[in-house]
């Protein structure tokens, strides 16, 4: 039977054997790390959003690279996901993004901190993560089970130059209009915008557009006049959304409504 | 109690139980924001409410455990505290750094790397107060009369926690690195060093609680603590799956992340063969429960619930989720809560003199405290699982799945009042031992374990 001995040379020499075998690794990975996060993109601009990152303890609510507090969402693909004009709205002021909902603190960045953090999470995202976070893999799945919703296909009108408010606007980040953006929408159901005419008027589009929570309580669609976009966009957004109607537009007179 | 000086232990396992209640306070007002109650979010927003939550943990475990080494290391090396006065200091410095850090994070003085959020200055402070520590019992130690494996282990892990706290006060420009030696600290404290203490204080509770033969506990002591760095330093690398450091830690990781269930489960069968090799059983049945307890516990929470989640395959879709804190919350309970709780159960009646161990306190605090934890580790689970499969699997937004698992943080909320109960029937109980007194040293409750074989270690390995 072990002796009291063996039992301490085994303790200790199992801890020297595996110290050293860990330490080799920790120089081993220190030599790979650099290549594998893009090191030298490091910029003072993403040194500065990563202070800003932990000055005000972001990982205390949400995740990043999967670490974190589990209670607001996984940064490391942000900006992919949502775009940069939406973070930058976002940002701004977190809590009319998600009216009514989980609030995130309110911390009145400038535009350049702003711009700082994107530019580090930006960073992160590009980060060779060993295949983290995953494609959900029932997805398609989900996808292929649901019937697609009538007319949402091949809706969409040729040829309108699509408005920049569009994008500054972060409209683009949930909804999907022309074959462009909509990820972020996506799993909350937000519609495309593409037919938009055929259920709502002109005036209809801007009153929604100026107070969404006063139509509908709880819609997820934040208030953006005054955050996101002025209230003479928002005539620009109504104007040229009921302009897709073809029925409508005339061709000459690009994005004018005929009345 | 043999020593005059070891009482100096009851005011750090009074200061860890305020703590503690402290701590419990702040998962209530996370619990309550997750239920869509968060009016304090103005004042203490999540993420404040979340790192004064894991900090207060750490600082009160550090409390119970600075305050067991002040009362074990006397007994072990036979002879007075090396310099009582210097405990004192240490004691009420800690308090007030910690103190001071709490009060910070309600304002935004932090570094919000998690788990180690203290601000660079209070951990300079914190260094100095655990070298103050660690000179106090090593001093004490090194004059003793004897050395006990015990003893030894006990102060290598403390030493060894304190060392490896150092590389988590390097700053790094990309966040890759610095997570990569965060968990230097976080992992190689938690799953590695502070198993030595653990360890170490189990050991010396299964010697004074089962009368078993100090060669024989201390023997398999070593066993099981190499058994833990043997799995438990590489282990670190299941933090190293998706942080951007290189593939090949997925395969070191989940092999060795796969051992690492050996150590607790080993640490459980020891304490478990211990207690019924005992021939005659130490009349502390609350302290003996704790002990067993805790070496259960920490096999199902630490060993068993951290190897579910622990294989690369499985922590892609798992990482980052509640299911973590499922896992986090048995685990530190059952590993570091319950073997430090078990050490108070232990050592006050030793220190008062008072037989409070078989009463209705006793009793409820242990039973009530462990069916709420288990309630709470379910409730995680049954969120983390749900969150897995519906943002992670099917990829449907955080925030709606967010709103689909509420209901099951009502069902947390009353498992931890449940628990909360328990502590506050532990707490009741520490509070009517009263103080320490002299007369403790010669009372019966000495010669109770003396009677029953437990604890005489003088004469046999002196």
């Amino acid at each position: 039977m072990l002796s009291k001995g063996q039992a301490r040379a085994f303790f200790l020499g199992g801890t020297a054997i595996f110290t050293g075998i860990f330490l080799v690794l920790t120089v081993d990975s220190m030599s790979r790390v650099p290549q594998q996060t893009n090191a030298d993109q490091l910029t003072p601009q993403v040194k500065a959003g990563k202070r800003i990152w932990e000055e005000k303890n972001c990982m205390g609510c949400h995740t990043l690279f999967g670490e974190g507090a589990y209670y607001a969402p996984e940064l490391t693909r942000v900006v992919e996901r949502r775009g940069v004009p939406w973070l930058r709205v976002f940002l701004a002021n977190p809590q009319a993004m998600f009216p009514g909902q989980r609030r995130m603190v309110q911390y009145d960045f400038t535009p350049q901190q702003i711009d700082d953090v994107v530019a580090f999470l930006a960073w992160c995202g590009k980060v060779d993560l060993n295949g983290f976070p995953a494609k959900p893999p029932l997805r398609d799945a989900l996808a292929a089970a649901s019937v697609p919703a009538p007319g949402a296909a091949g809706a969409t009108p040729p040829g309108r130059p699509l408005p920049e408010v569009f994008v500054t606007g972060s409209c683009l980040g949930c909804h999907r209009l022309q074959g462009q953006g909509g990820a972020a929408g996506a799993a909350l159901g937000t519609p495309a915008l593409d037919d938009v005419y055929r259920r709502k008027s002109r005036d209809e589009l801007v009153g929604w557009i100026q107070d969404p929570q006063a139509i509908k309580p709880g819609t997820a669609m934040p208030k953006l006049v005054g955050v996101a976009i002025t209230a003479a966009q928002v005539e620009e957004i109504a104007d040229y959304l009921v302009g897709l109607d073809p029925a409508k537009a005339a061709p000459g007179s690009a994005g004018q409504p005929r009345l | 109690m043999r020593f005059k000086t070891q009482r100096i232990a009851c005011w750090f396992f009074a200061a860890a139980l305020l703590l503690l209640m402290l701590q419990i306070v702040y998962g209530f007002v996370m619990g309550f924001a997750r239920i869509g109650l968060d009016v304090l979010h103005d004042v203490i927003p999540f993420n404040a409410a979340r790192a004064v939550h894991t900090n207060l943990l750490v600082v009160w475990l550090l409390l119970g455990f600075m305050g067991n080494a002040y009362f074990i290391v006397p007994e072990e090396a036979d002879r007075e505290l090396w310099w009582p006065a210097l405990a004192w200091v240490q004691l009420i410095s800690f308090l007030v750094v910690g103190v001071i850090a709490v009060i910070g994070y309600h304002v935004g003085w932090w570094e919000g790397r998690k788990f180690l959020e203290i601000p660079r200055p209070l951990d300079y402070l914190v260094v100095v107060n655990i070298l103050a520590f660690l000179a106090n019992v090593g001093m004490t130690i090194w004059q003793g009369k004897r050395y006990t494996t015990t003893a030894i282990v006990l102060y290598f892990g403390l030493l060894a926690a304190a060392l490896l706290y150092l590389p988590g006060m390097i700053t790094f420009d990309n966040q890759t690195v610095d997570s990569f030696y965060r968990w230097w600290v976080v992992h190689l404290w938690v799953e590695g060093v502070w198993e030595l203490i653990m360890g170490a204080l189990l050991c010396y509770l299964l010697i004074k609680l089962t009368g078993v033969d100090r060669e024989v506990v201390e023997k398999w002591l070593y066993v099981i603590v190499g058994l833990t760095f043997l799995s438990g330093i590489l282990g670190t690398g299941h933090h190293y799956y998706y942080i951007g450091t290189p593939r090949y830690w997925l395969m070191i990781g989940g092999i060795f992340s796969a051992l690492e269930p050996l150590a607790f489960l080993g640490m459980a069968m020891y304490a478990l063969a211990m207690a019924r090799k005992g021939g005659r059983r130490h009349p502390n049945t609350a302290a003996l429960n704790w002990t067993l307890g805790s070496a259960i516990m920490s096999f199902v929470g630490a060993g068993f619930l951290g190897m579910a989640h622990t294989l690369p395959q499985v922590n892609m879709y798992t990482h980052g989720t509640l299911v973590t804190a499922m896992h986090g919350h048995m685990a530190f309970w059952g590993a570091y809560a319950m073997i430090n709780l078990a050490m108070i159960a232990y050592a006050m009646p030793v220190l008062t003199g008072r037989k409070l161990w078989d009463n209705v306190p006793a009793t409820y605090g242990f039973w009530l405290s462990n069916i709420g934890m288990i309630a709470m580790t379910g409730a995680f689970a049954v969120a983390g699982i749900t969150q897995v499969n519906l943002e992670r699997r099917l990829g449907l937004d955080f925030l709606a799945v967010q709103r689909e698992i509420e209901v099951h943080f009502v069902g947390l909320l009353l498992a931890a009042s449940l628990f909360l109960l328990g502590i506050l029937f532990f707490v009741w109980n520490f509070w009517s031992f009263g103080l320490p007194t002299d007369e403790a040293a010669a009372s019966d409750v000495r010669r109770v374990e003396e009677e029953a074989g437990a604890g005489v270690v003088r004469p046999a390995t002196a």
